[in-house]
């Protein structure tokens, strides 16, 4: 086993980790329920790699993500943030025990739960006294009408990440950050974050925290008999970088690096569109550029291998063809980059095969720290990846009008250089669920066989690529936003003509799962991204009477950090571009 | 107005406008908190959206679960929680008295004073009321023994404001004794080395001090013991997980054999470090009647543990790294960051090593050390909040107990030193003092009443008669507090209520520097937001 801690930090991203989790519970709903497809019910993933397996105080079992979700204070709306499962002794008198004298209450207005959590509570009381088959036939038409409503009902007001979480939380994973005094639209900068954190206990409660998680991390006795893996465990990091939180992910970083030097940290930096709007007042998109650079260069420093996410808009790219996003929406986007993170998080948990098993659903299995030392570990050494993924993917042999699978790979990376030619670039590409034509499911070897078909004929391929591919592909649940077009079939297959629907778009009730391809590679394709940065920053900070040099200072940089900064992000530069330093140089 | 020309969006509020704001909002947060102050003052229970419960007394905890968005009020807020940072009490004090300063100025300047002449006065005031301090001020020798009463009285004095009595009284006894056990000569007190551990489990009144410490987790391995006696004690840093290690990190081995290979000479050498704890382990409990265990700063891996449990050792892995130092502290011996020189020098020794096992949480008690220099305060109750309550108290009460021993003195508490001090300003201060910044010396004294005042008020007093009482006695030249239960004056010293000295020259030194930036503002100019608007 190959545990991996979950950490979440800030608004956007927690939206993108509820709907990662939703995946990984509508996973482990489907491998149960007798009515499920073959591939679902044996998927070939350990569960267990993100999941740990508890007790509550009153002996309930039961099994909750390894995660550690820091948001504002208000942040976890409805949700309590000692999550559900555990719940307290039922105190006889909820009143004060440790004060005698008056007590004063203040209550606030209790949240209202919307549709789709009080279909959760409903169900879950039903199921403790399910009397019989009428009560059964009961349900099922209380489902039916409400499904429809529910759907339309997230599809309109979504307001916190929890409103459409179906998943239990451990009283552990919840971390609310209060104290600040600050409207979350004003913790907005990298210095705001790293001070807030480090006022008062935050930093010991959020390692107490993780703590909890590691400690119980083994390392597998198996891989060490056999020989067949070797074994890691890891943490993967989602932080929306394009607030304070930033800065309170790079205080985590620096406490992992210091207690947990060995375990190699995966870092995904998420940003809605709306935080990628350049403001409309000047002072503002200095302190934004700044704050960009500053957030890069710290986390990377920190981490083995940082993937930037978040494109500006998303509804304009190659994925506007088979699906209608709304970029306001914080709900729909994140949903694409939640889907891709899925994929990218599968050959982690894939179980080694034995050679006699007959129905293989997986193959490539990685660890965390094989894939790391796949894309930074060789070459260039650039530990900046990009993301791309295609969805649904198409099928493998497509019927004249369809691209070929790797032509729909979009990047989910902003600022990347489209078509450039790198022969040092390094990928990892796991495709998973994928159809062979039409509607029939590829095996995995069927697979495997025509990506390296399509990598033969290629006119640009990688130095060195590595291919994961399973069998199962993205399950929908039902809290997923509607956001496939009208040529996308039941599971997820593209069809030739669209459906004749009324509504624009097909959500969870008429696609229930898609086929998917996600791809990290590391190519000089991120230059630009990187470039912006250290052109930025030497400009607003570093220069000559530069602009921003004072606004650097009140986030806590001196003179000589900012130029520590700047000479990390140049050097992230120079491995990439050898020659760029002397264009550099010269202005 | 230039400024105004710069950002034509800024809005620019004029100086009377200014300065009622600021008023209002130190007035304003004053109404929230006046009510906490004091043994007999209100415990506020917060229910959130989503149905969570806290409870609290203490205007730290309370000042940081509000929504403040005046600007004013953030200052206010940010001094108090900094007042509570530095010197451990007195946040509810310090946000009233700022805004009893602000609302004795708020009558002088109605009247057409200038906030500058008040300003003056405040700072003479606050200069006399610090020296008044010095000599008003209790002094205590702390020497080799402090005395344990006094101690005691200064605790009591701060948990009896938090907790219902007989647990504060219970919980005095604890956190004096932490402190004491703790103390080295000559060397500053170190908080960090009282652990706070708390159980969700029966009641506040099981809340105890253990000479030792308890951890949060418990060793990982079946066969290893859950009760041991007669402990020696390895606390180490020393990674016992087969891993990668970084050198040669490549990812692509030539041949599977020399994948292998690599592999099995990196497990061998972690099977050494074991093995080498092993061999202590057996030299020195080769009587056969004592027990081992090692506690691992970092992680210990399945096959290691189970090497270890073969040999009869307990092992924890991961500890905190705080706990490294504790463990130390509390059993002796040393913390070593490697096994290659293990000798028995290194160990410590504890009488009792014991796991307790709560649903999925387990907790690992290290008790009866011999001469312990850290302690464990463990904290129970049947609820969150409850725990969380009892927390604050316990980090107050411990603040309190050091200070006094670094102060090496108390003041008198109940409202004594601060009428006192208002006696001392108007009647022997304010005549040295020439032309209007004698009312700046008024306006301050007056505002140091504030707090016998709420007292009363909170105890349901009338706090008129209680003030004249107290100001007559100070007069005939008797130092009395109030008690809060009759209203009559006391002599603080026969009821034992002491404050810490440090609280209170901190809380005189801050409060009116705040006031008097706030008033003397004239024009509050903030871009992008209207501030008028009712938020």
């Amino acid at each position: 086993m190959r545990e991996i801690v979950t950490i979440q930090a800030g608004n956007y991203a927690n939206f993108v980790g509820s709907h990662f989790w939703n995946f990984q519970d509508e996973l482990l709903g489907l491998a149960d329920s007798t009515e499920s497809d073959q591939i679902f019910k044996s998927h070939g993933l350990n569960m267990d790699v993100l999941y740990r397996p508890g007790e509550t105080q009153q002996g309930i079992l039961t099994y909750t993500p390894r995660l550690v979700s820091m948001g504002l204070r208000g942040s976890l709306g409805s949700m309590s943030s000692h999550g559900t499962l555990y719940k307290e002794i039922q105190e006889a008198q909820v009143g004060s025990l440790t004060w005698t004298g008056p007590v004063t209450t203040q209550t606030s207005q209790p949240l209202q739960k919307n549709l789709f959590l009080q279909s959760l509570d409903w169900e879950e009381n039903s199921n403790v006294d399910r009397l019989g088959a009428y009560e059964n036939e009961q349900n099922e038409a209380h489902a039916e009408i409400q499904d429809k409503d529910i759907v339309e009902s997230l599809e309109n007001d979504i307001q916190y990440w929890t409103d459409f979480s179906k998943v239990h939380y451990h009283p552990q994973s919840l971390y609310e950050l209060c104290g600040l005094w600050t409207d979350s639209k004003d913790f907005n900068n990298y210095g705001i974050g790293r001070e807030a954190f480090s006022g008062g206990l935050h930093a010991e409660q959020v390692n107490d925290r993780l703590r909890f998680f590691l400690e119980e991390c083994d390392h597998p006795q198996k891989g060490y008999q056999t020989f067949a893996t070797l074994t890691f465990k890891g943490i993967q990091f989602i932080v929306d970088d394009s607030g304070g939180f930033s800065g309170v992910a790079g205080e985590v970083l620096e406490i992992i690096a210091d207690d947990y030097p060995n375990i190699p940290v995966l870092l995904y930096s998420v940003r809605s569109p709306d935080s990628c709007l350049d403001p409309s007042h000047r002072k503002l998109t200095i302190a934004r550029r700044l704050h960009n650079a500053v957030s890069f260069a710290k986390q990377s420093a920190l981490c083995k291998l940082i993937v930037p996410i978040g494109l500006p808009s998303l509804s304009t790219s190659k994925m506007s063809k088979y699906l209608y996003l709304e970029d306001r929406k914080p709900y729909h986007t994140s949903a694409v980059y939640a889907s891709a993170l899925h994929s990218i998080s599968l050959p982690f948990r894939m179980e080694p095969h034995g050679p006699s098993a007959q129905y293989v659903s997986t193959s490539g299995a990685v660890t965390m720290n094989d894939l790391i030392q796949i894309l930074a570990g060789q070459g260039c050494q650039n530990m900046v990846a990009v993301l791309d993924a295609s969805m649904p993917a198409p099928a493998l042999t497509g019927t004249g009008f369809q691209q070929p699978l790797l032509e729909t790979l979009q990047p989910l990376t902003p600022e990347t250089a489209e078509d450039v030619e790198d022969m040092q670039a390094l990928e990892s590409m796991i495709i998973h669920g994928a159809f062979a034509s039409g509607s029939e499911r590829a095996s995995v070897c069927e697979v495997t066989e025509a990506v390296q078909a399509a990598y033969t004929n290629a006119v640009r391929r990688p130095k060195f690529s590595h291919l994961s591919v399973a069998q199962c592909p993205l399950p929908i649940p039902l809290p997923y936003p509607s956001i496939f077009g009208k040529f996308v079939g039941e599971r997820g297959e593209l069809l030739n003509t669209q459906v004749s629907d009324s509504s624009s778009s097909r959500g969870s009730l008429e696609v229930h799962s898609v086929p998917m391809a996600a791809r990290l590679r590391s190519s000089i394709a991120i230059l630009p991204f990187l470039d912006n940065r250290l052109q930025n920053l030497r400009k607003l900070g570093i220069a000559r009477g530069a602009l921003g040099s004072e606004i650097l200072g009140s986030w806590g940089f001196g003179r000589d950090d900012v130029e520590d900064i700047g000479e990390t992000l140049s050097d992230m530069v120079t491995k990439l571009n050898p020659r760029s330093e002397a264009s550099s140089d010269s202005d | 107005m230039s400024l105004k020309v710069l950002n034509p969006n800024a809005e620019v509020l004029n100086k009377s406008h200014a300065l009622h704001m600021n008023i209002n909002a130190a007035k304003g947060l004053q109404d929230v908190l006046k009510s906490n102050l004091g043994p007999k003052g209100t415990i506020k229970m917060l229910v959130g959206g989503a149905g969570d419960i806290k409870l609290t007394k203490d205007g730290n905890t309370l000042l940081k679960e509000m929504q403040i968005q005046s600007p004013t009020a953030i200052m206010i807020a940010r001094t108090a929680v900094a007042q509570d940072e530095t010197s451990g009490d007195g946040t509810t004090s310090t946000v009233i008295f700022i805004g009893e300063l602000m609302k004795q100025s708020e009558r002088y300047i109605d009247e057409g004073m200038h906030p500058r002449v008040l300003v003056d006065g405040f700072e003479i005031a606050k200069r006399a009321t610090l020296q008044f301090l010095e000599k008003f001020k209790t002094p205590v020798v702390m020497g080799d023994e402090p005395d344990k009463e006094i101690l005691k009285m200064v605790a009591r004095t701060a948990l009896r404001t938090k907790l219902y009595e007989s647990l504060a009284d219970q919980l005095t006894d604890i956190v004096v004794n932490a402190v004491l056990c703790i103390r080295k000569p000559e060397e500053p007190i170190d908080l960090f080395m009282v652990e706070i551990m708390h159980m969700r489990h029966k009641f506040d009144v099981d809340t105890r001090l253990v000479e030792g410490l308890v951890l949060d987790h418990g060793s990982r391995h079946p066969d290893m013991k859950r009760r041991a006696e007669n402990c020696y004690i390895l606390t180490c840093n020393v990674s016992l997980e087969y891993e990668k290690s970084e050198v040669n990190a490549g990812f692509f081995y030539s041949s599977a054999e020399q994948r292998e290979a690599m592999v099995a000479a990196e497990r061998r050498s972690v099977d050494e470090r074991v093995q080498k704890i092993i061999d202590l382990k057996n030299k020195v409990c080769a009587d056969n009647d004592s027990n081992f265990a090692v506690f691992n700063q970092k992680g210990i891996d399945p096959p290691s543990l189970d090497l270890l449990a073969r040999a009869g050792i307990i092992a924890l892995r991961r500890a905190k790294r705080r706990n490294m130092e504790r463990l130390v502290l509390a059993c002796g011996g040393e913390a070593v960051n490697s096994v290659d020189d293990l000798t028995p020098d290194c160990l410590g020794w504890a009488g009792l090593v014991n796991e307790h096992v709560l649903g999925e949480e387990k907790y690992t008690f290290v008790e009866n050390v011999k001469n312990p220099h850290s302690c464990t305060i463990l904290i129970k109750g049947p609820n969150d909040h409850t725990i969380a309550q009892i927390k604050d108290a316990v980090r107050d009460g411990l603040r309190a107990v050091k200070n006094t021993i670094e102060d090496e003195a108390i003041v008198l508490g109940a409202g004594a030193f601060e009428v006192a001090a208002r006696q001392y300003l108007v009647n022997e201060v304010k005549k040295t003092v020439k032309g209007r910044a004698q009312l700046g010396v008024e306006a301050f004294a007056d505002a140091l009443l504030v707090v016998p005042k709420i007292l009363a008020e909170n105890s349901g007093l009338d706090t008129q008669d209680v003030i004249i009482e107290l100001t007559g006695e100070h007069d005939k030249g008797n130092v009395v507090g109030l008690n809060l239960h009759t209203g009559e004056p006391i002599d603080p010293q026969l009821a034992g209520i002491f404050d810490n000295y440090s609280v209170k020259r901190q809380l005189i030194n801050s409060g009116p520097v705040i006031a008097s930036q706030l008033l003397l503002v004239d024009e509050v100019i903030r871009a992008g937001r209207n501030m008028r608007k009712p938020s």
